[in-house]
């Protein structure tokens, strides 16, 4: 979109401001709707019209790269002109690279002005009249509030809609769908709403994708991923996919005050990951697409093949509006910042001719596309950050353990995130958001946990999220909240969900939906960090970040911390309390290792080792329901095979995550309906099983990590009714992966039996 | 040969990380020959209307339409790159409402496949009148035809791409239609021209009736008579006036899917009042890149 933008110079000091609705600007710094309620604008001296329409993200340079200074007072109309153009120099220029306007177009199409508009320092108020239009919209006469029955009905419209956008963070389109929901008095007709609530400094404006040096955003986790990063280190890399993310804990981190004044460069390292894929894919797709369609090729001003040239003059004018591809100015890039895509923090790797903004480059970020397109000319509301609570527990441990029916273990962990949550925060506020790590063991019933914890948030007036990263897990979770909390009935977000703009005090969200908030919680419960897809994904990670407000808190719980975070809770660094027990009080079952060729040679020679084939007689034996778990997805059909030979009769299946009819034959797992279940990791997490053995096959391969080794086996034993199952590691090599497995398990146990939980 | 064998299959797993992302399906995967950018699979995979089988709009399956309306069509035919599958809409929604314009030159290319078509069609049409009209007027030994011996291909003279509302421009930054025509437009040489736009914003196609939509369609477009776009119409008409003695201008509209044909109807109507108005006669085909 396009926006008018202007300088206001109000009790000695300048600054510039853009505008939706240039209306309610006038009245608000003429200082006509005084007395009247959300309009205590201020008398301004000066306003000075710098653009009556502007691309949005030129209109936020302007505005955040602003530097007052004394002679303003005496400028003229030039001075001005030259100022803007000054300031938006490496656009401008960009621009005509692109086969967009030439500087002097700029300055002469009407396009930056620098008209006065008011002046009342020579003592009477010298209002301008200025004609044309704003922003593409027609001007109003300044009495005309666009229809709004008055100032006080616009003020009364801007205060909805500052409070249904507290703790958004929403893309034009979005925020239209919001009111149409929530507010369908205002729809249709909401800029001049948005427009105030911004001059009362509730809702701000902000170009979707920006140089944005102002606002940090990152750090808030804390551990970020050690920050510098060269060039040569990033191409190494590669793609973003393995970059290890901003939460990186593959990474060496510090964790120190200094760390986050250098999140600037963190960002822009990150982004250049994202890029060297991105630009290394559309090297390879449009320097093919044809010599035509070629990169940089489009332009219309190169000749044709045998185009004759009264033809090629037409073309011109049909300039060819492909994404073009942005090779690297690594001097430039550094000189200025790397935009951002304020939305997931990307780097925008797109650039396209724009109708919306009339420019012929205009960045869009193609990191979050799903979410419908982030683009330097696309309008990003976000409320001005809320006050946090201290989430002050109202009631005594003791009497949540015993009202949320907590276990002992269960309940003195409750107890100090409860303590964490009260603490003061005031030497907080420049850190950003504390975080506590709830560490619980496979089956400890941490959502029982995180009860007591949402109970002090909503008691003290706060907003409480609980992210976790997958569908299912929100959708059995909501009931349950429901249920807990009858009078908060939280939000439920997913993809695809109809709650999509209610608000409620709980909020319970996949993670992609988290890109839609900003500094909306006082309490955030990460559930399962370690899980995809959080992990190295900077986006997610990002979003993560944006969701708290700075004093308010994390809680993540994990089964398997990353190993960072593992070191940063021993270390002392990281506030965290351990469950080492499940909710019924007996021990993890503690893995046995069985020696077995590699998987594919067996498969090969059409025959299983004897000790496997009597370890799993004896899972059957005692009726226990079997996960047998492989690396590989082409090794189940052939497994499933050799088992059907070996045990005749026992109903058994194979799936994965490719499996269409996976739901269903957990289902019948779980019914008992069958009896052995060949698959690979995908069921690691959440699938509880009653009366199960857990088997691993491979277990010494690269694709199972300490954390998955963990969590498979803590599908084993976790009724009440049969709190001992087996676990088998078989493989040909007994490797770290498995050791550090097994140890983490027997050290939980270790613990529990010396808390005297078991 | 053993160690060769397993030299390669490293060398193979050294590469296989390489591998491009394909643009449809974001995966990594074998590149495919006949689309840039596109893995084998998913290039394996589109339903390319080779073939139509209705030779008024191009549609893959039977139509009962084309055969039951008796009204003068005021287009010669359409014809589509692909079927409109779940597929192929989840793409273009990807393209076309999530913005991801990398898509843009690919659609481009396989509407190009369309217009390959087409073009092999007339061509072969032309050579069928020609030999018709030659039979019945034996040529003369001193003056061969060459035009016979060597037909020219058929070739459009103007692509106009089908225009979509301001509200809609703002809302999504480009319009498909042109970003489809600008690719053939450069492939092809042809010059592309927004002589057309859309008057008002359309609502809902789908709650109306067909009646409903086709009435409604009719003041949706007129021609464009910015004065700067005829003078460069003028420019191109003069620069093929050689070519247009003995013909009408061809014309092809563009746009990313036809669905019921009322809009092309509308647009060909719209466009033959502009291009008669100039003192022209026109022929209007139309290309789209699916139909459902
Ligand atoms: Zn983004
Ligand atoms: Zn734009
Ligand atoms: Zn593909
Ligand atoms: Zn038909």
């Amino acid at each position: 979109m396009r926006v008018a933008v202007y300088a206001v110079e109000c009790y000695g000091s300048w600054e510039i401001r853009v505008s939706l609705n240039l209306t309610v600007d006038r009245l608000w710094w003429k200082g006509e709707g005084m007395g009247g309620e959300g309009w205590g604008g201020g008398q301004a001296d000066r306003l000075v019209l710098l653009s009556q329409s502007l691309p949005l993200g030129w209109g936020v340079k302007l505005r955040e790269g602003f530097r007052a200074s004394p002679a303003m007072t005496l400028w003229k109309k030039e001075d001005w002109k030259r100022y803007v153009a000054n300031c938006l120099k490496a656009e401008i220029r960009q621009e005509q690279e692109e086969g967009g306007l030439r500087e002097e177009e700029w300055l002469t199409a009407r396009i930056i002005s620098g008209e006065s508009m008011l002046d009342r320092t020579g003592g009477g108020a010298k209002e301008v009249a200025i004609s044309g239009n704003y922003g593409g919209q027609p001007v109003f006469p300044k009495e005309s509030l666009l229809g709004w029955g008055g100032s006080a009905a616009l003020a009364a419209a801007a205060n909805q809609l500052a409070a249904v956008l507290a703790g958004r963070s929403l893309l034009q389109g979005e925020a239209e769908a919001l009111v149409a929901e929530r507010l369908p008095d205002l729809a249709g007709n909401w800029s001049a709403a948005v427009q105030l609530a911004h001059l009362q400094g509730r809702i701000r404006i902000e170009a979707a994708v920006a140089y944005n040096n102002r606002e940090h955003g990152g750090g808030v986790l804390g551990w970020v991923s050690k920050v510098k990063q060269s060039v040569k280190e990033t191409e190494r890399i590669g793609s973003r996919e393995q970059g290890g993310g901003v939460l990186g804990w593959g990474r060496k981190m510090k964790q120190s005050g200094k760390e986050t004044g250098q999140i600037g460069s963190r960002e822009q390292g990150g982004g250049v990951l994202g890029w060297v894929s991105q630009a290394k894919q559309s090297v390879h797709v449009l320097g093919r697409v044809s010599e035509a369609v070629a990169g940089r090729g489009v332009r219309p001003r190169l000749t044709v093949g045998r185009f004759p040239v009264v033809t090629g003059r037409l073309l011109h004018a049909a300039a060819l509006r492909l994404p073009q591809l942005h090779l690297p100015r690594r001097g430039a890039a550094a000189r200025r910042g790397a935009s951002r895509c304020l939305r997931c923090g990307s780097v925008p790797t797109g650039r396209t001719a724009c109708a919306a903004c009339g420019l012929a480059g205009c960045a869009y970020c193609e990191a979050c596309l799903a979410l419908g397109r982030s683009r330097a000319c696309a309008l990003l509301l976000r409320s001005a950050p809320l006050p946090a609570v201290r989430c002050t527990a109202g009631v005594s441990p003791t009497v949540a353990a015993r009202r949320w029916g907590l276990s002992a273990a269960q309940a003195a962990a409750a107890a100090a995130a409860l303590g964490f949550l009260a603490e003061p925060r005031e030497r907080s506020a420049p850190r950003g958001p504390e975080r506590f790590l709830l560490w619980a063991v496979t089956g400890a019933g941490k959502t029982e946990i995180t009860f007591p914890l949402l109970e002090a948030a909503l008691a003290a007036g706060g907003r409480a999220l609980i992210a976790t990263p997958r569908r299912d897990v929100v959708l059995e979770l909501a009931p349950r909240l429901a249920k807990a909390f009858p009078a908060d009935t939280p939000a439920v977000l997913y993809g695809g969900s109809e709650d999509r703009w209610n608000a409620s005090s709980i909020t319970l969200a996949t993670t992609h939906q988290l890109l839609r908030f900003n500094q909306a919680f006082d309490l955030v419960i990460i559930d399962e960090l370690d899980a995809f897809p959080y992990h190295n994904d900077p986006m997610l990670a990002y979003a993560a970040e944006q969701i708290c407000k700075p004093s308010g808190s994390f809680i993540f719980l994990s089964a398997t911390p990353p190993a960072e975070l593992q070191r940063l809770a021993r270390s002392g660094k990281l506030p965290h309390a351990r469950v080492p027990v499940r909710f019924h009080g007996h021990p993890l079952p503690v893995p046995v290792h069985l020696h077995m060729p590699p998987l594919h040679r067996c498969l090969k020679q059409g025959r299983l080792p004897g000790s496997l084939i009597r370890t799993l007689q004896k899972s059957l034996a005692r009726k226990a329901q079997i996960f047998l778990f492989v690396s590989r997805i082409a090794h189940i059909a052939g497994l499933l095979q050799l088992l059907n030979r070996i045990f005749p009769g026992v109903p058994m299946e194979g799936t994965s995550s490719k499996d269409p009819d996976r739901a269903e034959k957990v289902l019948e797992f779980r019914n008992c309906a069958i009896s052995l279940l060949v698959t690979t990791t995908i069921l690691e997490r959440g699938v509880t099983v009653p009366r199960s053995d857990v088997f691993i096959l491979d277990a010494d391969s690269s694709l199972f990590d300490e954390a998955a080794l963990v969590q498979m086996a803590g599908r084993a034993g976790r009724s009440k009714d049969d709190p001992d199952g087996h676990v088998v590691f078989a493989s040909a090599e007994w490797s770290k992966s498995q050791r550090r497995a097994i140890s983490q398990i027997r050290s939980m146990n270790a613990i529990a039996h010396r808390q005297g939980y078991l | 040969m053993n160690s060769i064998m397993s030299w390669i299959k490293k060398a193979r797993l050294l590469i296989a990380p390489s591998l491009p992302q394909c643009l449809f399906c974001g995966k990594r995967g074998r590149p495919s020959s006949g689309l840039p950018g596109i893995c084998v699979s998913c290039h394996t995979g589109i339903p390319w209307i080779r073939c139509p089988r209705c030779q008024t709009c191009g549609r893959h399956v039977g139509c009962p339409d084309c055969s039951r309306s008796r009204e003068p069509v005021p287009i010669r035919c359409n014809r589509s790159a692909v079927a409109y599958t779940s597929e192929m809409r989840e793409l273009l929604g990807q393209y076309k409402y999530r913005g991801n314009e990398r898509l843009a030159p690919i659609l481009g290319l396989m509407l190009d496949k369309a217009y390959t078509i087409l073009q092999q069609e007339q061509s072969e049409q032309q050579i069928a009148t020609l030999q018709s009209n030659s039979s019945r007027r034996p040529f003369s030994a001193a003056k061969p035809n060459y035009s016979l011996i060597h037909p020219a291909l058929w070739q459009a003279d103007l692509l106009v791409p089908v225009p979509v509302s301001s509200a809609r421009l703002a809302e999504r930054g480009f319009n498909q239609a042109e970003q489809l025509a600008d690719v053939l437009s450069l492939r092809r040489g042809i010059p592309q021209l927004p002589l057309l736009i859309r008057t008002r914003h359309t609502g809902k196609q789908s709650f109306k009736s067909r009646s409903e939509r086709l009435a409604d369609m009719k003041q949706v477009f007129a021609g464009n008579t910015e004065q700067k776009l005829l003078q460069r119409l003028g420019g191109h008409l003069e620069s093929i006036a050689a070519r247009l003695q003995n013909r009408p201008l061809q014309i092809i509209i563009i746009d990313d899917i036809y669905t019921t044909g009322s809009t092309m109807r509308a647009c060909a109507e719209a466009l033959h009042r502009l291009i008669g108005d100039l003192g022209y006669a026109a022929e209007i085909y139309s290309l789209t890149w699916a139909r459902s």
